[in-house]
């Protein structure tokens, strides 16, 4: 192993890879710590608008529409946010209840319209599980490997194989585009058979 | 009765009835020739198909035609057609509604269909071709059936006296260049994944359902995909540009109809490599490829039926019926076909770890199909409040915000660890070693964003993320090409890392733009230099351009003491509507977006106007991510020379005990 190799080896260890996530705790710790500008009013008055829903135009929120209508639920944010007596979820809800339910952009977490929070999470989970399942079954049946026998045809198939017909027009791909670029070098110059090094099939072997 | 209204409507429902009669008895005679074996009959398939694609572009000419020469014998022209209409919007105003739209699907299907009978046309004996084709005819069928009933854009208007004219397009589809591209190239990826569908169906029947249907049509779902992905990026751009509330994306139902096919043909480009490479997932695959199909289907019925109130929506037509038909019959048919052929699909061979390319793709597949499901849920979730307890809701972007992002974590997360996991199994030791300089990456994104001022951990852990998948992309593309020279840019794996760095810099700009976009109403008057965020507005003037279409009222505002930037408000004089168009100065970091504040329109020579003014970072990151990504397909799609012998292993053998860990 060359001294370089080895250099490179022991930078990638678990020191390195200290360094790696102290540096990534001090970042974050001071972006997320840091000061947020104050919030304006008008950026109080885009957030809210940004929950509530232009009750004459199609789907769209108060922010983005133009309608008369939305320009008077703007005014009336306005009105509220510089009031100054309400918070921002205290404003949605008596907009919620002066225009109607309807015009809440976001789903509510009670009743029937918390459905829509929960099936999401519900079928993430299944969805999780599932693969769960499938992977143990996977393991469970990747006990059965190729016998003797198997390689024996394998060989036999490999040692009989002619010079490259046209078979290849057969397939579009080939492993070179399929697999990735992973080079065999580094596979190889660590001394560990890796998996990638069939990625290099086609560059130097059987051809 | 007068049968058709002119010379153009006559040709053009002539020609939309000779693809339906071609692409009908094409269908069987096609159908009938694989089943009895008649090769005579078979290779007759794309004389049919050639019939049909002439018919179609017949047409599309006459509404073209009609369009240009303002024929309103024809009630669509009445509808979109008038005189003040400049010629570029004229030609885009064929897909301005319904009916036309409709004409657009049918001439890209016909296209489609074409260019498979001639792309297969040495193996048009092939049964699976045979039968992939005798899918593309009956599709092809329905839409051609479609456009020349209940749909037609043909059908005879109600007499107009002399003189008249129509209001012509939607004013929103008639000021920005982007509608001629945005709904051609969106409507060649949606129809394109017809294709594989086709295919897939094809293999169902036929039995063949290993690998080769899978080859076959791999590149038709990559430049299907691509399709997608430009076009739904151009909606974006036309967004930004044209409806003036500063954004590019509002989980708009039609927004979410393309949007949701798009995550489910990008699960299926994804997984299907671990069909080619392992043979697995076949049923997964087939299932994928029949849901992006459907969806398309599906998204349109949404769209088009009035059925969910959308921006896009174009009021009620009489195909709504019919797209849902088409829906159940797809999906009843393939999930029969599927259950029929549920002993061939079992595939061999089983996948050893989590940890590696495999596994990765299946974690993939799950984000995104519970991404498409998410999607699906909230569109139709409004409908399903209505059934039960008849109240109106809506269910909007924040929901879906507050949904997509810790998805969208997850994604960038797996396309830092994907690239570079071995198929099969890794171990811990190989995954330190590889993606070590990646998480340095990641950092530096951080510490950059940090240096200039990010703040929040979302955003910020989003720019961590993406660049530690942009360190992976790079390391791969890095490796490859200094093994490789320039073919290590070229092939799927390569290509796909492009098209990566490309997804990166489009969530990079999502994160930036959505989380730092300041906005503020600022009141100008002329003379007098505002200040805000760092920039600085003056009012010149208000000026109006009035012709025969339109009159424009602009405001000249001189932004940074540089340029004159020039939003303005547009009053269509046939529709009276204002519309207000906003001016954009584009920058790599940076967009300042300028608008007219709504209802209240200044009149020229006024001295004073509402500006109304986003600070927005980073959109142009967008645009140039899609190009990126446009560029990475063509580079994955790109015929490499090093073609693997089929006799070839793909991978090496593991070791057989379970418990001896792979070094």
């Amino acid at each position: 192993m060359s001294p370089a190799r080895s250099l490179n080896r022991s930078v990638k260890s678990l020191a390195g890879w200290g360094l790696v996530l102290a540096t990534l705790v001090v970042l974050m710790a001071v972006g997320v710590t840091r000061e947020p500008a104050p919030r304006t009013s008008g950026d109080r008055i885009d957030e809210i608008s940004k929950r509530i829903a232009c009750p004459t135009c199609d789907g769209e929120s108060v922010y983005e529409s133009r309608a008369t209508a939305s320009e008077n639920i703007r005014a009336e944010i306005t009105a509220q946010v510089n009031s100054g007596n309400r918070t921002d979820d205290q404003i949605i809800e008596f907009l919620a209840d002066r225009f109607g339910g309807q015009v809440l952009l976001v789903p509510r977490a009670t009743g029937v319209e918390a459905l829509a929070w929960a099936i999401p999470v519900a079928v993430a989970i299944v969805a999780i599980a599932g693969l769960f399942v499938v992977f143990r079954r996977w393991r469970r049946e990747s006990v059965a490997a190729a016998t003797d026998a198997d390689r024996e045809l394998v060989d036999e198939a490999l040692a009989a194989q002619r010079p490259p017909a046209d078979l290849d027009s057969v397939f579009d791909g080939s492993p070179t585009a399929s697999g990735s670029g992973e080079p065999a070098a580094v596979a190889g110059a660590d001394g560990r058979r890796d998996d990638d090094r069939d990625d290099g099939h086609g560059e130097g072997e059987g051809r | 009765m007068i049968l058709a209204a002119s010379l153009n409507s006559a040709l053009g429902s002539a020609g939309l009835l000779l693809m339906l009669a071609a692409t009908t008895f094409g269908a069987f005679s096609t159908a009938w020739a694989v089943i009895v074996g008649n090769r005579r009959v078979l290779r007759q398939a794309p004389v049919y198909a050639g019939l049909a694609f002439a018919g179609a572009v017949l047409a599309t000419v006459m509404m073209q035609r009609a369009l240009i020469t303002r024929d309103f014998s024809i009630a669509y022209v009445q509808q979109v057609g008038a005189t003040t209409t400049p010629a570029l919007y004229n030609i885009a105003a064929m897909w301005s509604a319904l009916e036309g739209s409709i004409l657009l699907w049918v001439l890209v299907l016909a296209l489609f269909t074409a260019a498979v009978a001639w792309r297969f046309h040495r193996r048009r004996d092939d049964p699976l071709v045979g039968w992939a084709m005798v899918v593309m005819f009956a599709i092809s069928a329905f839409f051609a059936f479609v456009s020349f009933g209940p749909a037609s854009p043909f059908a005879a208007g109600p007499p107009v006296p002399v003189g008249f004219d129509g209001p012509g397009p939607n004013p929103l589809l008639q000021n920005h260049i982007l509608v001629m591209f945005h709904p051609p190239i969106l409507y060649l990826g949606y129809v394109g994944f017809t294709v594989p569908f086709a295919f897939a169906i094809a293999a169902l029947i036929t039995g063949r359902v290993g690998e080769g249907w899978l080859m076959e049509t791999r590149r038709w779902a990559l430049f299907s995909w691509a399709f997608l992905t430009i076009g739904i990026l151009l909606g974006g751009w036309w967004s930004y540009e044209v409806l003036g509330w500063g954004g590019v994306w509002a989980w708009d139902p039609v927004e979410n109809a393309s949007l949701m096919p798009w995550l489910t043909a990008t699960a299926y480009i994804h997984s299907v490599l671990v069909q080619e490479r392992r043979g697995m997932l076949r049923v997964w695959n087939l299932s994928l490829l029949v849901a992006t199909f459907a969806l398309t289907i599906l998204g349109t019925f949404i769209t088009r039926s009035g059925i969910i109130n959308s921006v896009h929506a174009f009021g009620a037509g009489d195909v709504e019926g019919y797209l849902l038909g088409l829906f159940f019959v797809v999906v009843v048919v393939s999930l029969a076909l599927i259950a029929w052929r549920g002993d061939r699909l079992r595939s061999p061979g089983a996948i050893d770890s989590p940890i590696s390319r495999e596994g990765a793709f299946l974690a993939n597949n799950l984000l995104f199909t519970v991404f498409a499901f998410i999607i699906l849920l909230g569109t139709l979730f409004p409908l399903f409040i209505e059934l039960i307890q008849e109240r109106r809701t809506v269910v909007g972007g924040p929901y879906f915000d507050r949904l997509s992002m810790p998805l969208g974590m997850l994604m960038l997360f797996l396309m830092g660890v994907a690239p570079v996991l071995p198929w099969r199994k890794a171990s811990g030791e190989l995954l330190r070693q590889r993606l070590y300089w990646p998480a340095w990456a990641g950092v530096a994104a951080l510490a950059i964003a940090v240096i200039s001022g990010a703040e929040g951990w979302a955003p910020l852990a989003a720019f961590a993320l993406a660049g530690f998948a942009a360190g992976s992309a790079l390391r791969q593309l890095v490796l490859a090409t200094r093994r490789q020279g320039w073919r290590g840019f070229v092939g799927r794996a390569n290509g796909g890392m492009v098209v990566h760095l490309g997804v990166i810099m489009i969530a990079v700009g999502l994160a930036a733009s959505n989380s730092y976009t300041q906005s503020a109403t600022i009141p100008l008057t002329v003379g007098v230099e505002q200040s805000w965020a760092g920039h600085t507005f003056e009012l010149v003037r208000v000026s109006e351009t009035v012709d025969q279409r339109a009159s424009v009222v602009k405001a000249e505002v001189l932004l940074d003491g540089r340029r004159v930037y020039e939003p303005a408000i547009t009053k269509y004089l046939k529709l009276g509507q204002d519309i207000g168009t906003p001016s954009v100065r584009t920058g790599f970091t940076s967009d300042v977006y300028l608008t007219l504040d709504g209802t209240l329109r200044p009149s020229p020579g006024d001295t004073s106007v509402t500006l109304r003014v986003f600070v927005k970072p980073m959109i142009m990151w967008l645009w140039i991510g899609g190009g990126l990504m446009a560029f990475g397909t063509l580079l994955a799609a790109f015929p490499n020379r090093w073609h693997r012998r089929p006799t070839d292993p793909v991978s090496a053998p593991i070791e057989r005990s379970p418990s001896a860990p792979v070094r």
